[in-house]
Parts: structure tokens; C-alpha cells; sequence
């Protein structure tokens, strides 16, 4: 599959807007290829070790810091700053708002997003990416969303010293009001060699689930998520690569109880893995406690995690 | 269903609360058993030889082993991995309760526990026999028998196991006097090696607030033998106590000061840790933190989940100098 970041960091899990509700019959625009998979993947708990403080400051309506504190048994423990320049109010609710990113580790590790809508229908996004002085990702992508289709481009890594490069180019259409058709061309090129991949990727929404799959020369990679009632939320993943020579299936769920203010999700997982995370927001204090573990049966191995998020 | 209030062994821990007298080849109580907490046996009147005061008889000092134990009750616990302990009381004399450890470092496991309770009330908080048993999953056996014969002489006899490998034996018999108690253990005898340990203790109160006692740790293997002895002294103030002991292997001293209605209370020890706790009843809440000497920062915090019988406890521990971090939780049902 491709080796293209996509921005996927964010404070909170989101279902993207569903598709089956436009009413006045033309096709929906399918959002952009990286969501594809997202609905199913926000349902499985994110592994989480050691000991983590967030504190987020709304500075103003368009200003939004955090700062991170992370002690951990297995990494180095690090603090992280992280600042937000919203140009409209709505990233929290939809990923794509325009936005300038900026993150600042301990250690001098930059992540930087920037998002523009350049016009009504185009966007562009720059991704830095460095770990202490080094230069890891630096990619632009721009990405033209029609009435019923997406398209988008990517060049990632672009090196004219070492004649590198990495080309993504993604197209989405809506055929018809659940089924999203769609494919995935990288192609990367080294001084020594040349490649190109290509996906073809489909989906189909209904209103209560969601079925993804991609396959291509790569592996394959299949979802499904379904919402069985407020409550609860499934998702299933299967994942095949024929680089690793190995598959994955996993199962995860999402159970909401908002009277108690509680999110719990758990997951399990074909090599042996079982984790849950609960989160439970502490009323009247404007805090979230996180506590999760990860239980790797086969190396008998477990991770534990404790989080507080404020603000 | 009841609950068993005399013996009240904490969940096995990995510190050994007992048996910190600072002196080696002591055979150390295992760990989570120490002498059930007891008030004072009330001293018997119409003795007036040891009492200076005829008006105020002096006070029983308690056990030897207790002295330290109240300053050590403040330190945090060093908690990793996830815990979850049901306690389950079948009846009056009896409670049941399972754990189970996953842990990050050592070995998970389960372990089954029980105490049995007697019937023969010495007092509003303690009867007699108490018998606690606890077996691990691996097969290691922690048993303790502790019984009142007479109304001044206690005895207990605790056995631990490692798998199948005797690890402790010990029996032990404590009299308590008006205003002193004295106690002899016998620890780990083996009578085919010629091998053993016998621990003598006495402590005599002076007056009201100090109270004066000895241990002789007399320890014998074949080929050699010897004997360690160390002095303790306790004063207790209106809301503080201090305590020093003093033997061949150097000092170890303990205050314990209580600062204000809150409890929140202090502790300084002279192996320079400093180790507090906060008690917010009203909240349901228990804080303990340590500061040490070894650059070791370490926090436990503990919160009953009120309408259910549910203890959520949360704990991390920070060796500044090692850079090596520690967290745990644990769940904690009945």
C-alpha cells in the first residue's frame, strides 16, 4: 500500500459525515481516500504506555495549544507542545478544515500540517515531517473534489540529490448513493529502481454500516463497521501484505455510555493481542481519565497506560 | 456479608511490611502478614509493682514489630501492571478473595486467598482462632495461624513456600503484661542441619508517652552462631511518635506526624525518605506520595467508587536517576 502520511493525528475520534443522507439526488462527493478506512478504524482502542498529561489551552476561537507530558517504561519519556491555527471553527468536526499544525518535541522533533483550500473545490496540504535535525516526510498534496468524484496527487519525498521521489494519485467516484469506486496509483522512484502499484479500492454505506475493501498488487485490506445501536459500535479489519507475507484480522468495539460519561473500547486481534482503553470524563473538572492495557499473549507481554487529558 | 475485621492481611505486596527492623538474618515475616492490629489488652488492676503511679497505670506498649509499622502504612506501595482483587465474605468467620496480576516485569498470576475467623471473642475487633491461607497459581503456599491460649499469651505460626520449596517456617509466642510485652520466635528450626534462628523481644513502658524495649537475634548454622542485639525506644506525643532503633547493623529511626484534622500526615526517616499521605474521607479519597534520598519519586492514589463496592487505585513510581518509570492500576471489588 502506499507510504503516504495522511493527517490522521487528532485530539478526538470522528465519524466522518454519512453519505446516504443527501436527499436532492445527485451523488455525494466521496471525501477524500484516506477516509475511506477511518470509520472503522476509530472504533479500535489506540495503544497507549506509560503515563500521559495533555493539558489544551483554547487560546481563541481560532488559537488552540497543548501541551503533553509522556513518561513511559519502554520509550523515552518526552513533553510535546502543540499548536493549532484554525482558519474556521470546524476542525474538530471535520478533518479537512483549513489549518496550519505545528508540533515541537522535547527532543527537537517537528511535525508540521498545513491545510489550504486554495478555492471552493481545491486543497492543498504541505506535511514536514523531522526527527530531532533530520528531515524524515516532506510531501504536498493537492486534491480537487468534483460534484460526485475526488481526485488527488501527491508527491512525497521529492530528493533531486538522490533523484528520489514518491508519486501518489488517488481518484474516488460515486457510482451510485452507497457504492464508492476508487483507485490507488504510487509510484516511487530510486537511483537504482522504479515501480508503480496500483489499488482499486470500494465501498459500499448504508445506514447502519459501512463495508471497505482495497486490494491490489500490495495486499489487500478489508473493513467493515457497523453501528448496532447508540451504544455500541463494531468494526472488523483484515489486513494482507504481500511485502510482509502476513494477515492480520482484528476485531474491535466501541461502547458509549454517555450518562455515565464513559467511552470503553476493546479490541482483539489474530496475533494474540488484547487490549481495551477506558476513557471516562470527570464532570465536573473539565478532565478525561484515560486508563488502558495491551496484553500480547504470545510474547506474554502487557502494556499499561494512564492518561489525563484537561481541557 | 460479614466481614473479618481481626485478621486484615494487606493484598500480598511486594514490600514486606513486616519484619523491617533493620537487622539481617531476622527471619522477615512474609510478606502481607503481620500480627493482626489490636487495641491494647487492658491492663489487669491490683498489680501496682511496675506501675510508679498507683492513680495512672502505665499503658500495654504493644508489639515490638508494630513501632515502625505506622510510619511505613504511609508509604506509597510500588504498584505495575493491572490488578483486579475480588473480596468476596461467605459468613461472619469467613472471606474469600481472588487476584489476579497481570504484570509488566514479572510473571502474571492468580491467587486465591482465604481467612477464617474463630469464635472466641477476646474484644470488640478481634476474635480467635484467625487462620489466613493464600496459594498462588505456581503452586506457593503463604499460611498463618494465629490463636489466643490464654488471656495475656498469643502464639502464631506462619509457614511460606516457594512452589514446592519450604522457604519460612517460624512460630512465634507473644505474652502481654500490664505495661510490657514480651515475645519469642523461632524461626526456620531444622533439626537434621542443626540450623536456626530464635528472636527474643521485650518492650516495657517507662511512662505514659515512652516506652523501652530490646531485640536479641540469636542465629545458629552448622559451624557458626551468633547473636545480634538492637535497643528501641519510641516516644508518642499528642500527635506525633517517634521511634529509634538502634542495633548492629545501625539505626533506623521513624517519626510519624499527624498535621491536621485532615490527616494529612508526615514521615521522616533517617535512610532519608519522605513519604506522605493525604485521607479525603469525604471524597472517598487516599493520596501517598515519597520523595527519597535515591532520586525515587512515587505516587499511589486510591478512590472508592461510592454506589458500587468498588476501589479504583492508580500508582507510578520515577527513579530519576535509573530514568526508569513504573505505573500501575488496580481494581479492587468488596
Amino acid at each position: 500500500m502506499g507510504s503516504v502520511l495522511a493527517l490522521s493525528s487528532g485530539p478526538g475520534h470522528h465519524n466522518c459525515p454519512p453519505r446516504w443522507e443527501r436527499r436532492d439526488g445527485r451523488l455525494p462527493n466521496p471525501g477524500s481516500f484516506h477516509s475511506l478506512h477511518r470509520s472503522c478504524k476509530d472504533v479500535f482502542p489506540q495503544q497507549i504506555e506509560g503515563v500521559k498529561m495533555i493539558l489544551n489551552k483554547t487560546l481563541s476561537s481560532f488559537f488552540k495549544v497543548s501541551h503533553t507530558l509522556h513518561l513511559s517504561a519502554v520509550s523515552p519519556s518526552y513533553y510535546r507542545f502543540h499548536v493549532e491555527h484554525l482558519q474556521s471553527d470546524d476542525y474538530s468536526k471535520d478533518k479537512d478544515a483549513p489549518a496550519l499544525i505545528g508540533e515541537m518535541d522535547s527532543s527537537g522533533s517537528l511535525n508540521a500540517h498545513a491545510l489550504l483550500h486554495v478555492t471552493e473545490r481545491v486543497r492543498a496540504r504541505t506535511v514536514f515531517q523531522t526527527q530531532q535535525s533530520q528531515f524524515v516526510t516532506w510531501q504536498f498534496e493537492t486534491e480537487y473534489r468534483g460534484n460526485d468524484f475526488t481526485t488527488a496527487v501527491t508527491v512525497a519525498n521529492p530528493d533531486v540529490l538522490r533523484e528520489s521521489v514518491i508519486l501518489v494519485a488517488h481518484f474516488l467516484q460515486s457510482v451510485s448513493s452507497g457504492l464508492v469506486l476508487g483507485g490507488e496509483l504510487v509510484y516511487h522512484r530510486g537511483r537504482a529502481e522504479e515501480g508503480g502499484i496500483l489499488t482499486l479500492a470500494g465501498q459500499y454505506s448504508r445506514p447502519n454500516w459501512v463495508a471497505t475493501l482495497n486490494a491490489g498488487k500490495g495486499g489487500a485490506h478489508a473493513s467493515y463497521y457497523h453501528r448496532a445501536n447508540k451504544q455500541i459500535q463494531v468494526g472488523v479489519e483484515f489486513e494482507a501484505s504481500t511485502r510482509t507475507q502476513e494477515t492480520t484480522t482484528s476485531f474491535g468495539y466501541q461502547m458509549e455510555l454517555p450518562e455515565a460519561n464513559m467511552v470503553f473500547r476493546g479490541m482483539i486481534n489474530s496475533r494474540c493481542i488484547i487490549g481495551g482503553v477506558l476513557e471516562k470524563r470527570l464532570t465536573p473538572l473539565p478532565a478525561t481519565l484515560i486508563m488502558g492495557a495491551f496484553v500480547n499473549h504470545r510474547g506474554d507481554k502487557l502494556q499499561v497506560g494512564l492518561g489525563i487529558n484537561v481541557g | 456479608m460479614g466481614s473479618v475485621l481481626a485478621a486484615a492481611p494487606p493484598s500480598p505486596a511486594p514490600a514486606a511490611a513486616g519484619g523491617s527492623q533493620g537487622v539481617p538474618g531476622l527471619v522477615s515475616v512474609p510478606p502481607g502478614f503481620t500480627m493482626p492490629s489490636v487495641s491494647s489488652v487492658p491492663p489487669t488492676s491490683g498489680s501496682g509493682q511496675q506501675s510508679a503511679d498507683a492513680d495512672s497505670p502505665l499503658p500495654n506498649p504493644g508489639t515490638y514489630e508494630e513501632c515502625h509499622r505506622k510510619c511505613k502504612e504511609v508509604f506509597p506501595l510500588q504498584m505495575e501492571g493491572v490488578r483486579l482483587v475480588v473480596n468476596k465474605g461467605l459468613s461472619n468467620h469467613f472471606q474469600v478473595s481472588h487476584t489476579v496480576t497481570l504484570s509488566t516485569l514479572g510473571d502474571s498470576g492468580y491467587r486465591f486467598g482465604s481467612t477464617y475467623v474463630g469464635s472466641k471473642q477476646t474484644g470488640p475487633a478481634e476474635s480467635f482462632p484467625v487462620m489466613v491461607g493464600d496459594m498462588d497459581n505456581t503452586g506457593s503456599l503463604n499460611a498463618q495461624i494465629i490463636h489466643q491460649l490464654t488471656s495475656a499469651v498469643r502464639s502464631k505460626i506462619a509457614i511460606q513456600t516457594q512452589q514446592h520449596k519450604f522457604v519460612n517456617w517460624q512460630c512465634d509466642m507473644e505474652c502481654r503484661g500490664e505495661d510490657f510485652t514480651a515475645a519469642v520466635t523461632l524461626g526456620n528450626p531444622d533439626v537434621l542441619v542443626g540450623s536456626g534462628i530464635l528472636v527474643g523481644h521485650y518492650l516495657q513502658s517507662i511512662t505514659p508517652a515512652l516506652a523501652l524495649g530490646g531485640e536479641l537475634v540469636y542465629h545458629r548454622r552448622p559451624g557458626e552462631e551468633g547473636a545480634v542485639t538492637s535497643l528501641l525506644g519510641r516516644y508518642t506525643g499528642d500527635n506525633y511518635v517517634a521511634t529509634l532503633t538502634l542495633g548492629g547493623a545501625g539505626a533506623h529511626a521513624t517519626y510519624y506526624h499527624k498535621a491536621s484534622d485532615q490527616q494529612s500526615t508526615r514521615m521522616q526517616d533517617t535512610t532519608a525518605s519522605f513519604g506522605y499521605q493525604l485521607d479525603v474521607p469525604k471524597a472517598n479519597f487516599l493520596f501517598k506520595g515519597t520523595v527519597d534520598s535515591n532520586w525515587v519519586v512515587g505516587a499511589t492514589l486510591e478512590k472508592k467508587l461510592v454506589p458500587l463496592p468498588l476501589t479504583l487505585a492508580l500508582g507510578a513510581f520515577l527513579n530519576h536517576r535509573k530514568n526508569k518509570f513504573q505505573c500501575g492500576f488496580g481494581v479492587t471489588i468488596g
